[in-house]
């Protein structure tokens, strides 16, 4: 190697290891999510400040969410592996269902029934990842069918009825609220947020998805288990929704077949939108919190000055349209940056 | 013989017959590296014309320029007597009557004959045009007739035979140009680009009858190949290009092979010293691979050992370029086995071949080599994440000095882990990916085309690499058809034809000739 050492760039005044770390490039459009959400608080405490700077309104807003977040976090483990999974919100159903079918009509302990509920939908992605990895199908129109089959499950188990009266102990579990007047369920999305970052960030199953997500070659050619690891994030995924329905059981202490079903377009909104943000062009889960919450104060302010029910899907449904654009405006101008920088290093 | 001499030898024929394809003078940089320095291309009516060269001897960026993939920066084209400007748009030279073939032949498998021509009969017509299905049917019925092709214009294009479909893509081009041909222009030009490097051999014959049928007709055909028994069998005039200039034209009867080999190649080269190897062949070679069956290559036995390069070519389509994705497992061998470090492996895994200090660098670098879009740092590491993983933590910090390490040994420009892998240029992507895996310790490096796409700069520096690797022990296969690499690089080479191994060269005796002649020797028949 003693050629190449000849040319070692030190001597050409090349940033030497420490300096080229501080040297990031400054990216101003990572936080720009975070300063339009800060400008829709600052309006809507202006515009309506009896009811939208409220303790009650804040704390209604974070526990609200909960149920949400936590069935996002779980939908981009897929996503930053490069699949698509659409059947996360009639998973999040069967899970709800389950747990008010089992506890409330076959009289189980509830937490035998949230168990049995979380290893149904964890069953849920096991089927979606066997038919993904084995016959090499497109997950979106395998998760699209898997999706209506599952939705067809919750309307056989249920009955097409609600069931309500579920064990006050998982409300309680759920709603209770140990700081700031916030439920519970709050903390856990946030606890969740804390395991999913440090499994996207710190562990080689991470960088793995990202690889996978990247380019499914680059990762086989570099000895990664490419079909195990879909397979797997698949399987988390609905695991996860398993977990956001049981809480979404708990809040309401009762399950309906449907009402799980108008999760499915805010979880892929928030997402999208949160991979406009810290992370550009990566799904990232402290992204998607920002996301989760950006979007629901959008809408709660909305409607506290008035606004019908409707803007709530205008709300979602054009977020995640921009949310999509913009991560593709804001990576090109970011590229063009980088590219720049680049080339003035050669 | 100079070029001069050859083309007042051959102007008897061009003073009877205009050419219905003229170029002149055309030239194409990339990124300021010329690929084409004003070329001159004359194709006649009734004529099949060769076009041969080397790999980066700009065929494929003449072609290209003609089909509209790049815009050319000077020069001038001719089409039936009329002068066109570059750019040609993106359906290229196509609307002034150039029809193409190329080397994928483009036909969708799920899709009818009757469906591929009359796509692309409909050419610029507007969306909402209807298909008339029964006149499509009648005029594809007649042009199979015509050409006395056995194929059912319903047929679907995966119930074809290779040779089958290679043919209906030929007729599809011809069939385009009648319908946009007014009534005064006479005789088709199209041009074929390696249109037989995918057939089974002893069909190659069907098409060039087909070939030699439309020259018959009084149309030009330019046929782009790397197979010189194809150019002296069906082309009456054969261009060379080297390097992207033009090397000379010549009529093909009165040619022998080695006339052409001597222009492909120019000069005879000197050769280049490349220090003495100290090949371990006395002891177990590192890697040995017996009965390897792959989808072109057939029962191939090799062996690699330690401290030596093995170079492996052959013509593009021979089988040579599979030869390491067989071996790391990369592409599934249908039969055969694997020896690394004594231990036998029938089914090959890149995970496993990584944990036996097997690793591959693949000729894809943008699709399988780097992620583009993560940094070098990410794409660096991403051997090292389960072994510096300490418990289930990633040790970012020493992955960040080690790439910076690595980054700095290798002269990779910008020495900055941050940096984006798709902003850095080939050479500096191929010796970050060279520094990865050569920080992995490897006992088998596997390469394919090492230096496409790479400057000259960075490519000595990679060749230098990979000595100083041997020289420590290690050995490397290196699959290639860039003869100068293989001579500056290789202690032996291994020529494959038609999926075997046909002859191995190897010490002093590699040279760009005696590469040149074992590649493009006769077919043991």
């Amino acid at each position: 190697m003693s050629v190449i050492d000849k040319t070692t760039p030190n001597d050409a005044g090349s940033p030497s290891p420490r300096s080229a770390r501080r040297t990031k490039v400054a990216e101003p459009e990572r936080f720009a999510l975070l300063g339009v959400w800060l400008v829709l608080i600052i309006a809507f405490s202006v515009i309506v400040p009896e009811t939208f700077p409220t303790s009650a309104n804040v704390s209604n807003m974070l526990g609200s969410q909960a149920v949400l977040l936590i069935l996002a976090l779980g939908l981009i483990i897929p996503l930053r592996a490069g699949d698509y999974d659409l059947s996360v919100a009639a998973t999040l159903n069967l899970g709800a269902i389950v747990v008010a079918v089992l506890n409330v009509q076959q009289g189980w302990n509830i937490w035998m029934a949230v168990v049995a509920a979380l290893v149904a939908c964890t069953l849920v992605g096991v089927v979606n990842g066997l038919i993904i990895t084995v016959f090499d199908i497109d997950p979106f129109i395998v998760t699209l069918g898997v999706s209506t089959v599952v939705q067809g499950l919750v309307y056989l188990i249920s009955g097409s009825v609600t069931v309500s009266g579920i064990d006050r102990d998982l409300s309680d579990a759920v709603l209770t609220q140990p700081a700031f007047s916030i439920p519970v369920d709050f903390y856990y999305a946030v606890g969740l947020c804390v395991v999913v970052w440090y499994v996207f960030e710190h562990t080689a199953f991470g960088q793995r998805l990202l690889f996978t997500g990247q380019s499914h070659d680059v990762a086989r050619l570099n000895g990664v288990n490419v079909a195990g690891l879909r397979r797997t994030s698949l399987i988390a995924s609905a695991f996860i929704a398993g977990l956001a329905g049981v809480v979404f059981a708990g809040t309401t202490a009762s399950a309906d077949p449907v009402s799980g079903a108008s999760f499915l377009l805010p979880a892929f909104a928030a997402c999208f939108l949160g991979s406009t943000v810290l992370k550009i062009g990566r799904f990232n889960p402290w992204g998607t919190l920002i996301a989760v919450y950006f979007l629901v104060t959008g809408i709660t302010g909305l409607q506290l000055m008035g606004a019908q029910q409707y803007v709530q899907q205008l709300f979602y449904g054009g977020a995640l349209v921009i949310a999509v654009v913009m991560s593709k405006l804001v990576r090109a101008r970011g590229e063009r940056r980088r590219r720049a920088l680049a080339a003035t290093a050669v | 013989m100079t070029n001069a001499e050859q083309s007042e030898h051959t102007d008897d024929l061009a003073v009877t017959t205009a050419p219905l394809l003229e170029i002149s003078g055309l030239a194409k940089a990339f990124n300021g590296v010329p690929a084409l320095r004003g070329v001159d291309l004359a194709v006649r009516p009734g004529e099949v014309h060769g076009l041969l060269g080397a790999n980066g001897s700009g065929k494929s960026t003449l072609i290209k320029i003609l089909a509209g993939f790049h815009d050319a920066d000077g020069g001038r084209v001719t089409v039936h007597g009329t002068s066109v400007q570059s750019p040609f748009g993106a359906r290229g030279l196509r609307d002034h009557g150039l029809g193409f073939v190329h080397q994928d032949l483009g036909l969708a498998s799920e899709a009818s004959v009757v469906e591929h021509v009359a796509l692309d009969g409909a050419g610029q017509a507007r969306g909402g045009r209807r298909v008339d299905w029964k006149a499509e049917r009648l005029r594809v019925r007649s042009l199979l007739e015509r050409f006395e092709i056995d194929v059912d214009a319903d047929a679907k294009i995966d119930t074809l035979t290779p040779v089958q479909r290679a043919m209906v893509a030929v007729v599809r081009a011809v069939g385009s140009q009648e319908l946009t041909a007014d009534g005064a222009r006479k005789g088709q030009i199209l041009i074929l680009d390696e249109p037989t490097v995918f057939l089974p051999r002893h069909e190659v014959a069907l098409l060039f009858r087909l070939l030699r049928r439309l020259r018959d007709q009084g149309d030009a055909v330019l046929l782009v190949s790397h197979d010189l028994d194809e150019i002296l069998d069906v082309t009456d005039r054969v261009t060379v290009f080297r390097n992207g200039e033009l090397a000379g034209t010549r009529e093909t009867a009165g040619s022998t092979r080695d006339d052409l080999v001597q222009l492909i190649l120019g000069a005879s080269n000197e050769h280049v010293p490349r220090g003495a190897a100290i090949v371990r062949d006395d002891r177990a070679p590192l890697l040995s691979a017996r009965g390897i069956t792959g989808t072109r290559i057939r029962d191939l036995d090799l062996d690699l050992f330690a401290g030596e390069v093995v170079g492996v070519t052959g013509l593009a389509g021979s089988g040579f370029e599979e030869l390491p994705d067989l071996f790391y497992g990369s592409t599934q061998a249908s039969a055969g086995t694997v020896t690394v470090a004594g231990e036998t492996v029938r089914k090959v895994k890149p995970s496993a071949s990584m944990k036996q200090g097997v690793v591959l660098i693949p000729a894809d670098r943008k699709a399988q080599g780097g992620a583009a879009a993560l940094n070098l740092l990410e794409n660096m590491s991403l051997p090292f994440l389960a072994q510096r993983a300490k418990g289930f933590r990633i040790g970012w910090s020493e992955l960040e000095t080690q790439a910076q390490a690595t980054c700095e040994r290798l002269n990779v420009l910008p020495p900055n882990p941050r940096a984006e892998f798709g902003h850095l240029s080939g050479g500096n992507q191929q010796k970050a990916l060279l520094g990865k895996w050569l920080d992995t310790a490897p006992q088998v490096m596997l390469l394919n085309e090492p230096t496409q796409g790479v400057d000259i700069g960075a490519r000595r520096e990679i060749f230098k690499l990979i000595r100083s690797a041997v020289a420590e022990g290690m050995t490397v296969l290196c699959a290639t058809s860039d003869y100068e690499q293989l001579v500056e690089m290789a202690d032996r080479v291994v020529v494959i034809s038609d999926g075997t191994i046909q002859s191995e060269i190897s010490g002093d005796d590699i040279t760009k000739d005696a590469l040149a002649s074992a590649v493009y020797a006769e077919e043991a028949s």
